[in-house]
């Protein structure tokens, strides 16, 4: 007979650091808004594992700001577990010694103050993730003990609804719950009854109505008025090279204006190509408002999204045959799902990237700024657990003339990632370089790893205004940077491509320039645009989209 | 320079100003004084190693609508946001001296003319004002421009049109302001400080530049048409701006002192009531004046398409 | 602190006179170009002048004025620019423009 096994000591140390906290939670769990320092006095200790809801939208701030004004001499060295850290209070915890290490994802605005602190020793850096792997550790060895969360209302028993930015929630709170952790949320407002419930209130401790509105930021709207000619050129491209030339049915697309400008060139560009109903009806996205002229055309059939987007809660909400719309008749969007779609399900990942380098690798890291991640290399690489076949997938296998040197002939497809970038960006800083700036990155913050936001066998197409580079159609390195050179332009690396050599690369199809596939670099104008404007956006919409005010121009 | 018939659909705001002086008149029809094959760049930029440009920023010229003779006057706000600098500002004057010449020699050798027969200025705004970099030549060319303003009442009326990116402010927006006519698109701005330079001086808690919303509902097209500040709100394109300068062509000139805002005893004791009524209400945002001028919901009416704005909005009528 | 000004002359290997009249095409708006093109006898060359406020980046004017005569055969024009910091992607469009703009 072995020794008698204490098998609940979470679960123990949990009900003790809530005896604690129990004068300051009353019925319906809630706790006062002057009642939260003290509360997060009782409950965190010394060296806790503590999550703060916040990604790049919505954020738990209220709860942010009471974490920094707790006691040091009672909670310090927190091991802080979290999506993003784009608020000034997030660093704040690091500079007093509340918090001493990060795991992460995104760092957003504070990305400067993240490296400085890392090298500074301020921060003991775990790593930087992407979210699907920091989601996947939250269940493995990086579960929080105390969540601190954010929802838009709760009702008196405790149930919150999150709706629209569903987001990060029910990945924290499942993981920290189920370990027995303790949940605090932050709620706009409590009322009488939720719309849905969307978490249930047995998985929530404490929750308080914060005194403002969290905070959440447009992150995803992009004003037409703003798109330049060049992306209009590489957008054309895009969809004649790529989209058009793989029948690209599923995909996500970036954040930046090259997608904008994709999306709003759908119902122009796009129509006259023949791609509706053939390409982008399965879409992987947060709520864009340059989306809407191709939704209204009825391009897209289903939209699933990370997360939403300030101003589009009516439009999306009319429009539930197209996202996923709760009985309420609200969106749920859930950033664990659409990520996981991301990564498996789409054909194609495309979107805008800072520094190319001569294989291909692609970064958005600058030499002083640590921004992370968020998601986009789960959906920029290729997902090796991927079995379902789409002829886009398919395609895009069946070019890669070194996969029977690994498979044999075994047929397999490959995610199409593709990088779009000008290739000087702004103040004339070339695109293409011999090293990237992550490398300097790596030195300057101490960092294990250069953070590539996508590696070079993933990359299968870049775009720049000289043509594509069809790196899925590259055997070896040699052709790869080959292919590169070709349309890196004026760059000092395009400067070495050879003439003949890029003509036997043409002769190929690996390089193809605007005049191989046709497409006339003088309709590269504005005109292209379905939508010029964000008015003309809420005209689309009829009058759904409600823009931030900070894009209205009348 | 683009097809005519294809800038007719264009949007103004999206123009710039070639495109629209040649777009608001007839097809064909426009003439450039001192254009970019003159090469008249500015020789204080040049100096301060600035960029130049050939026409300094400035297209005028002369075209028709019609029968009307319209000597047109455009600034490009590309271009150092439209700032008025020396070169620029000559040629404006340019253009004002040879339409009042213009003018006086049609009602000296032609007597009988037509009103649609008699020449109008036009000029597109787009503008900060002053061309810092040139200072006192460009504020002179403001006074100038001002003065030749006073010597074309009663002889040619000048027709101010904003509806451009940069907007019109600063000392331009004097200058728009003291014109005859004013015709704006919504998205058109008209102010005499920038809403950065408020925000700076007065803080962010009193004028929040970033805030767009609140910058168009304080200086744009509605608020101005609302205030009586605009005379006519047209829809954001060349063609609904050129159809309403062919109205104001066919418009006997004598009724144009009636669209003005300053000018006479009674249109100072007009300007000097509605100084009065700001002190009184202490308005807190444009929308209370709005509601003052009886309009129910001026939320929604920011909100509403243009057509419904126009149908449905109450002007100011003190 | 001057502008810069930068003079060269280049020739396409079939140059073909393709400007018929003077065109001029673009605004100086921060980082974008206007360019005008005159036809002038220079024996199938193209006299090329840029105005800048930007230094050190001669040789990439060259290079793209090159390669934008020899890609579409132009000859006998002056072509003068009025430069404020384009990229080489935002010089070839507005060319190509203006030239196409030429011929419509």
């Amino acid at each position: 007979m072995t020794k008698q096994r204490k098998w609940d000591n979470l679960a123990t140390d949990t009900a003790e650091r809530m005896a604690a906290a129990d004068r300051f939670i009353g019925k319906g769990k809630e706790v006062q808004s002057g009642d939260v320092v003290a509360l997060l006095e009782a409950v965190i200790r010394p060296g806790d594992r503590v999550n703060i809801e916040g990604n790049n939208q919505k954020q738990a701030d209220f709860l942010a700001d009471c974490l920094n004004q707790v006691d040091k001499g009672k909670v310090h060295d927190l091991h802080m577990v979290q999506s993003c850290v784009p608020l000034a209070s997030h660093l704040d915890l690091f500079e007093s010694g509340i918090a001493k290490k990060l795991d992460f994802a995104f760092g957003g605005p504070q990305a400067g103050r993240v490296a400085k602190f890392i090298r500074e020793g301020k921060i003991e850096l775990g790593a930087i993730h992407t979210y699907l792997e920091l989601f996947g550790r939250y269940f493995l060895d990086l579960t929080p003990k105390v969540s601190l969360i954010c929802a838009y209302e709760a009702d008196r028993e405790g149930n919150l609804y999150t709706g629209f930015n569903t987001e990060d929630t029910p990945v924290i709170v499942e993981a920290t719950k189920f370990r027995q952790g303790i949940v605090i949320a932050q709620v706009n407002k409590i009322v009488d009854k939720i719309p849905r419930i969307d978490i249930p209130a047995g998985w929530i401790d404490a929750v308080v109505q914060s005194p403002k509105p969290f905070f959440i930021e447009p992150l995803f709207t992009r004003d037409p008025a703003l798109i330049t000619d060049p992306q209009i050129l590489l957008a054309m491209l895009a969809l004649k090279g790529v989209y058009a030339e793989y029948n690209v049915a599923s995909m996500n697309h970036g954040i930046g204006f090259l997608t904008s400008a994709i999306e709003l060139m759908l119902p122009t560009y796009g129509a006259e190509l023949g791609l509706k109903g053939k390409c982008c009806t399965h879409m992987i996205l947060n709520p864009h408002p340059t989306m809407i002229p191709a939704i209204e055309e009825g391009w897209v059939d289903t939209i699933h999204c990370f997360g939403g987007e300030l101003g589009m809660e009516k439009y999306v909400a009319a429009r539930p045959d197209v996202f996923f719309i709760g009985p309420d008749g609200t969106l749920r969007s859930n950033r664990a799902f659409a990520q996981t779609a991301g990564h498996y399900a789409v054909d194609m990942f495309i979107g805008g990237t800072l520094q190319i380098d001569p294989y291909g690798n692609s970064s958005t890291a600058t030499a002083n700024r640590v921004a992370g991640f968020g998601g986009a290399p789960n959906m920029g690489c290729d997902p090796k657990g991927r079995r379902h076949s789409t002829e886009a997938w398919l395609k895009c296998g069946q070019e890669l003339p070194c996969m029977k040197d690994q498979i044999g002939a075994m047929p397999r497809g490959k995610r199409l990632v593709v990088q779009g970038i000008e290739t000087f960006g702004e103040g004339r800083a070339p695109a293409f370089v011999e090293e990237l700036d992550a490398w300097k990155l790596a030195k300057n913050a101490n960092l294990e790893l250069p953070p590539v936001m996508i590696y070079g066998d993933d990359v299968t197409h870049i775009i720049t205004e000289e043509g594509i580079a069809y790196l899925c159609r590259c055997g070896d390195m040699e052709t790869r940077s080959a292919a590169i050179r070709a349309v890196a332009g004026y760059t000092d690396i395009g400067l070495k491509a050879k003439p003949e050599e890029t003509r036997r690369l043409r002769d190929a199809k690996i390089v193809r320039t605007p005049e191989d596939l046709g497409v006339d670099r003088n309709r590269a104008s504005r005109d292209l645009l379905s939508a010029k404007s964000m008015q003309e956006l809420v005209t689309w919409s009829g009058g759904l989209y409600e823009p931030p005010a900070r894009f209205r121009n009348w | 320079m683009s097809n005519w018939s294809a800038l007719q659909n264009r949007s103004f705001l999206e123009s710039n100003a070639r495109a629209r002086a040649v777009g608001l008149v007839d097809e064909g029809s426009f003439t450039e004084f001192v254009g970019p094959f003159d090469r008249r760049t500015s020789p204080h930029l040049e100096v301060l190693g600035e960029a130049v440009e050939f026409d300094d920023g400035i297209v005028t010229g002369i075209g028709k609508i019609g029968k009307t003779p319209v000597f047109m006057i455009s600034q490009e706000g590309r271009f150092i946001g439209g700032a008025v600098g020396e070169v620029g500002g000559a040629k404006m004057v340019g253009a004002l001296k040879a339409a009042r010449a213009f003018a006086e020699k049609i009602a000296k050798d032609f007597p009988k003319a037509k009103e649609e027969e008699k020449p109008i200025v036009v000029i597109s705004f787009e503008t900060g004002g002053v061309r810092l970099h040139e200072a006192n030549a460009g504020l002179l060319a403001h006074a100038e421009v001002m003065d030749q303003f006073q010597r074309c009442r009663g002889i040619v009326p000048v027709v101010s049109v904003i509806g451009s990116k940069v907007g019109c402010f600063g000392g331009m927006g004097f200058v728009a302001a003291a014109a005859d006519v004013v015709v704006m698109s919504e998205f058109g701005r008209l102010g005499l400080t920038g809403p950065e330079v408020i925000e700076q001086e007065m803080g962010k808690e009193e004028f929040d530049s970033a805030d767009r919303g609140l910058v168009f509902r304080t200086t744009g097209g509605r608020h101005k048409y609302i205030m009586g500040d605009c005379n006519f709100l047209v829809d954001d394109t060349i063609a609904a701006f050129r159809k309403q300068l062919a109205e104001l062509g066919k418009t006997p000139r004598a009724k144009f002192a009636e669209f003005r805002r300053i000018g006479s005893p009674e249109l100072v004791e007009k300007q000097l009531k509605r100084v009065a009524l700001a002190a009184e209400m202490q308005p807190k945002d444009a929308r209370d004046v709005w509601a003052k001028a009886g309009n129910a919901d001026p939320a929604a009416l920011g909100n509403a398409p243009l057509d419904d704005f126009r149908k449905a909005v109450k002007r100011l009528t003190v | 602190m001057a502008l810069n000004t930068i003079e060269f002359e280049c020739k396409s290997a079939a140059p073909a006179a393709l400007v018929g009249k003077p065109l001029h095409f673009g605004v100086v708006g921060s980082g974008d170009l206007e360019v005008l093109m005159e036809p002038k006898a220079l024996k199938g060359a193209v006299a090329v002048k840029v105005v800048t406020p930007v230094s050190g980046f001669d040789e990439l004017w060259r290079r793209v004025l090159a390669t934008f005569v020899e890609n579409s055969k132009l000859g006998d024009v002056s072509i003068e620019i009025n430069d404020n910091n384009a990229t080489p992607a935002v010089v070839m469009l507005r060319l190509r423009q203006a030239l196409s703009e030429a011929a419509a």
